[in-house]
């Protein structure tokens, strides 16, 4: 469905007129035939301060209201909110959760229920006041608000009250985030949660000064920032201009690099990589936001200068078959077991673009996650064991299946579901694809009613634990009403599992209970494990430290610089 | 209408008084008809947002969204009450603004209010005025240019009809008709933008900020809206150029010994104007409302994108806006069209009067 930082409707937006540019810039290219590059850059250089990055985004507005966002903590956010805690995404490295505002990542107490956090001292916003944990508490408190809903949520059913709260516009204050002093910041969750430190870098996490909250559905145009830039100017539709931030210190993280950077909204996205691809004007010194569509791939493929400067992921996040576990036809394990080796896992990820795209997946908790451990329930050649599937199908008495798969209706979902629907022909599994909207299928996979079979879906977690790959796809608790949980998958034993896990302040401990839950849920196959998807990104021949390679396989905004 | 009717009514005295109220009437009549016709396409597209299968909630819960807070969203928007309401309230705003929410959060969209987007932050009639810059650059722009050329090519054919450039003439139409924008938009931003690297590509510079850069930045999109609309216009104007040069009110104008050129421009292609003025009407209006494919193809985010985006978003309140600001422009254009021919033509008036 939606990456950890797109929307339901990015692709839609993304569909109309880019694939007729895709089609006709292919024009231009050369080869037609990309083969697989690592080009993960070697290790973070130090940074040189100065100069001016041009960032090419699809998206043409950008809201930096922390409540608001679902951005990645490396992303554009990061550049002018800290949290509490944030990410340390470095080349070959596992990611690291790591002290922002805070001394720490976070004090567990009262077995994990109780978190406390101690501010860094003499911390200042852009506006030269003194950052508080007052700026912390009133920044979670009005993520609550109704009127600055949709972005990232997870603190909100954590948090003691929070089901209830609603924001502090009412007068109202949320009890469970205390503020004994200036300098320290208490939370009190309703269950024992070990992954809290990378909650708290969340975008919610960031401090807000009530002072300067003063017309909230504004705040987010030009809002009083804690990191090494705030926002000179963002006009949506057509660009947000970031400027460094005098009162910025302190901060490990983030490498403060170019003296401007400019965020040009609203690119074609096929435009912008033929303009990083002819590497001129500020093209040089910019990157592009989104992924290079694929026939700039194949065009920067037969391109040695362009390739150099291209960053390819490693596998990530997961694109998955959902079997609707709640339909007559697919309530036995026996059946959907069959369909694990009838899929053709090839196929699918030539369908996607080969092997640029991916790579084939067979476990739930993906590569570049700490504690992941890799293994096949069902192996089977990549193209899958026809034999074996039906013979299965035969016992289990799913002989003569015909089944409902529902898909959005933009090319590259619909060349998916085509993908699988020919899979299964091949076992005697009759399908019918239907597309949908981008809204509609949306609405038909989250909501309550849960009218299909079959589904194809892809998942990045929100934050680089296996709890974010397992909890959002296969607790009981996230069933329709808008989550995710497509396989609508129930298992008393893997909810208990997930308690236990999410619990679990001792990480190492916590990851065998994620292991085992990932097995645990493949003997029940709710889904068919497809590809982790790569993605690849583009950068002008100035732009330096600009890495891609691990979790969560988007740029790192924080540690870019420009060459001279 | 004949050369020689026209001739004969410029000879007539000017419309009297009574005529005057006819037209006062007739623009009251049409203007209230207009009005009309907006409420329905608000109605509309209320009643066709509310059919989609679709939770407008879905999109601005949040993620991991719980029903609980869905609600809360809901009725913060106003989407938990029934249509006709919502309709209602849109309807009051216009009039005496509306306020949203309540305590520290409340936002307030003052008188006429269209509504207002809590994605972008925005009123939607601020939102409107924004993106109409733009799209408004890109339209005036190529309308001037296409007009101008189209209508030219097509005397110019007209008058050396069946030689070179009559063909060449007709043949460029044939070409610009039937080639999609979005084909000749990449072409052309791949030919001068990327191989001989003499155009700017995209992105949109306000007028205000630097004229010259503004007006560069546009050569392209004018260039291709123009290629692919003038094409219509030529061959319109050659069909009416040649109606009109072979009326025997030009061989009088040449047998009297008027010179050739008063007589193409007076008699001729006066005559012709009147079917290419209704057309260019209607077109302004319709491109005016938003050029999809050229603003998204060269990053310029106007009107068409500002829709497409709501669409994607579910923003209703945008949608609502733009469409109707959109309709607007198209029915006003039509009011337009028809009030200078009812002005132009005291037959027309007469008909729409009696």
């Amino acid at each position: 469905m939606s990456s950890a930082h797109h929307r339901p409707g990015t692709r839609l937006r993304r569909a109309l007129p880019a694939l007729v540019v895709t089609a006709v810039l292919a024009l231009a290219g050369c080869n037609a035939n990309p083969t697989s590059s690592s080009s993960a850059s070697a290790s973070s250089q130090p940074v040189r301060k100065g100069g001016t990055l041009t960032i090419y985004s699809q998206s043409s507005q950008i809201d930096f209201d922390p409540a608001k966002s679902q951005g990645l903590a490396i992303t554009s956010l990061g550049l002018v909110h800290r949290r509490l805690t944030t990410w340390d995404i470095e080349p070959g490295q596992e990611p690291k959760v790591v002290p922002d505002l805070a001394t720490d990542t976070g004090r567990p107490s009262d077995g994990g229920r109780t978190w406390t956090y101690t501010l860094k001292k003499g911390l200042t916003f852009s506006n030269g006041a003194p950052i508080t944990s007052a700026d912390i508490a009133y920044g979670v408190e009005r993520s609550f608000a109704p009127e600055l809903s949709g972005g990232l949520a997870y603190h909100k059913t954590l948090l003691v009250g929070g089901t209830d709260y609603r924001g502090p516009y009412t007068g109202q204050k949320l009890a469970s985030v205390e503020t004994p002093d200036d300098a320290t910041i208490v939370f009190h969750l309703t269950v024992p949660y070990g992954d809290w430190p990378w909650i708290a870098s969340m975008p919610a996490f960031a401090p807000v000064p009530k002072s300067a909250d003063t017309d909230p559905s504004t705040y987010g145009k030009t809002p009083v920032t804690s990191g090494p830039y705030e926002v000179a100017s963002n006009d949506q539709g057509t660009k947000a201009v970031l400027k460094r931030n005098p009162h910025w210190g302190d901060d490990d993280v983030r490498g403060g690099g170019p003296d401007e950077i400019d965020l040009l909204l609203g690119q074609d996205a096929s435009v912008a990589a033929q303009q990083l691809i002819s590497d001129q004007g500020a093209a040089r010194s910019g990157f592009g936001a989104n992924q290079v569509p694929a026939a700039q791939l194949a065009q920067i493929d037969g391109n040695p200068a362009a390739k150099s400067r291209l960053a390819v992921s490693n596998p990530g996040a997961l694109e998955y078959l959902a079997m609707n576990t709640r339909r007559p036809a697919l309530s036995k394990p026996a059946v959907r077991q069959a369909i694990e080796y009838a899929i053709d896992k090839q196929a699918f990820l030539l369908a996607q673009g080969g092997d640029l795209a991916g790579s084939v997946a067979t476990t739930l908790i993906t590569p570049g996650i700490p504690g992941r451990q890799q293994y096949d329930l069902y192996p089977a050649s990549p193209s899958g064991d026809v034999a074996k599937a039906t013979s299965m199908l035969a016992a289990a008495g799913g002989s003569k299946l015909s089944l409902k798969l529902v898909t959005a209706n933009d090319d590259a979902s619909t060349a998916s579901a085509e993908a699988i629907a020919q899979s299964l022909q091949r076992v005697g599994i009759t399908i019918s694809i239907v597309p949908q909207d981008e809204n509609t299928y949306a609405d038909t996979i989250t909501g309550d009613a849960g009218d299909y079979d079959l589904t194809v879906s892809s998942w990045q977690p929100d934050f680089p634990s296996a709890n974010g790959n397992i909890s959002p796809l296969f607790a009981t608790s996230q069933i329709g009403g808008g989550n995710y949980n497509l396989s609508r998958y129930s298992n008393p034993k893997v909810d208990a599992l997930i308690a236990q896990a999410t619990g679990s302040v001792d990480q190492a401990a916590a990851q065998k209970l994620w292991a085992e839950a990932d097995r645990t849920i493949m003997a029940d196959a709710p889904v068919v494990p497809l590809i982790y998807a790569k993605n690849a990104f583009l950068r002008g021949s100035a732009v330096a430290n600009f890495d891609v390679s691990g979790f969560p396989n988007y740029p790192n905004y924080l540690r870019v610089f420009v060459n001279s | 209408m004949s050369g020689v009717e026209l001739l004969a009514r410029r000879s007539r005295p000017r419309p009297t008084t009574a005529s005057g109220v006819a037209v006062v009437t007739y623009v009251a009549r049409r203007v209230a008809v207009t009005a009309g016709v907006l409420l329905i396409i608000a109605t509309l597209t209320f009643i066709v947002f509310h059919l989609l299968p679709t939770d407008v909630s879905l999109a601005s819960c949040g993620k991991p969204c719980t029903s609980d807070r869905r609600e809360a969203v809901r009725h913060f928007y106003g989407y938990d009450r029934s249509p006709l309401l919502q309709l209602w309230e849109f309807l009051k705003g216009i009039v005496v603004g509306r306020t949203f929410g309540d305590g520290g959060a409340a936002v307030h969209c003052s008188a006429p209010c269209f509504g207002y987007s809590f994605r972008l932050g925005e009123p939607v009639l601020s939102l409107i005025v924004d993106r109409f810059g733009v799209t408004a650059s890109i339209a005036l722009g190529a309308f001037v240019l296409w007009t101008f050329a189209g209508v030219g090519a097509g005397v110019v054919a007209a008058l050396r009809r069946g030689t070179w450039i009559d063909r060449t003439a007709l043949a460029g139409t044939v070409v610009g008709v039937s080639t999609p924008t979005y084909l000749v938009a990449l072409v052309a931003i791949l030919v001068f933008g990327f191989q001989l690297n003499v155009l700017p590509v995209g992105t949109y510079v306000p007028l205000t900020q630097n004229p010259l850069l503004w007006a560069w930045h546009l050569v392209l999109p004018w260039a291709v809206l123009a290629f692919t609309s003038a094409a219509v216009y030529t061959r319109l104007a050659r069909s009416q150029m040649l109606d009109a040069m072979s009326e025997d009110f030009v061989r009088t104008a040449r047998a009297k010994g008027v010179r050739e050129r008063r007589v193409v421009v007076r008699h001729g292609l006066r005559n012709a104007l009147l079917p290419i003025v209704t057309i260019a009407g209607l077109d302004l209006g319709g491109l005016l409302g938003g050029a999809v494919i050229t603003e998204r193809i060269f990053s310029m985010q106007g009107l068409g994108a500002l829709l497409i985006d709501a669409v994607g978003n579910l923003d209703l309140p945008v949608i609502l806006g733009v469409t109707l600001f959109a309709a607007g422009l198209i029915v006003v254009a039509n009011l337009v069209v028809d009030v200078l021919y009812a002005v132009l033509d005291p037959r027309i008036r007469s008909k729409g009067t009696s």
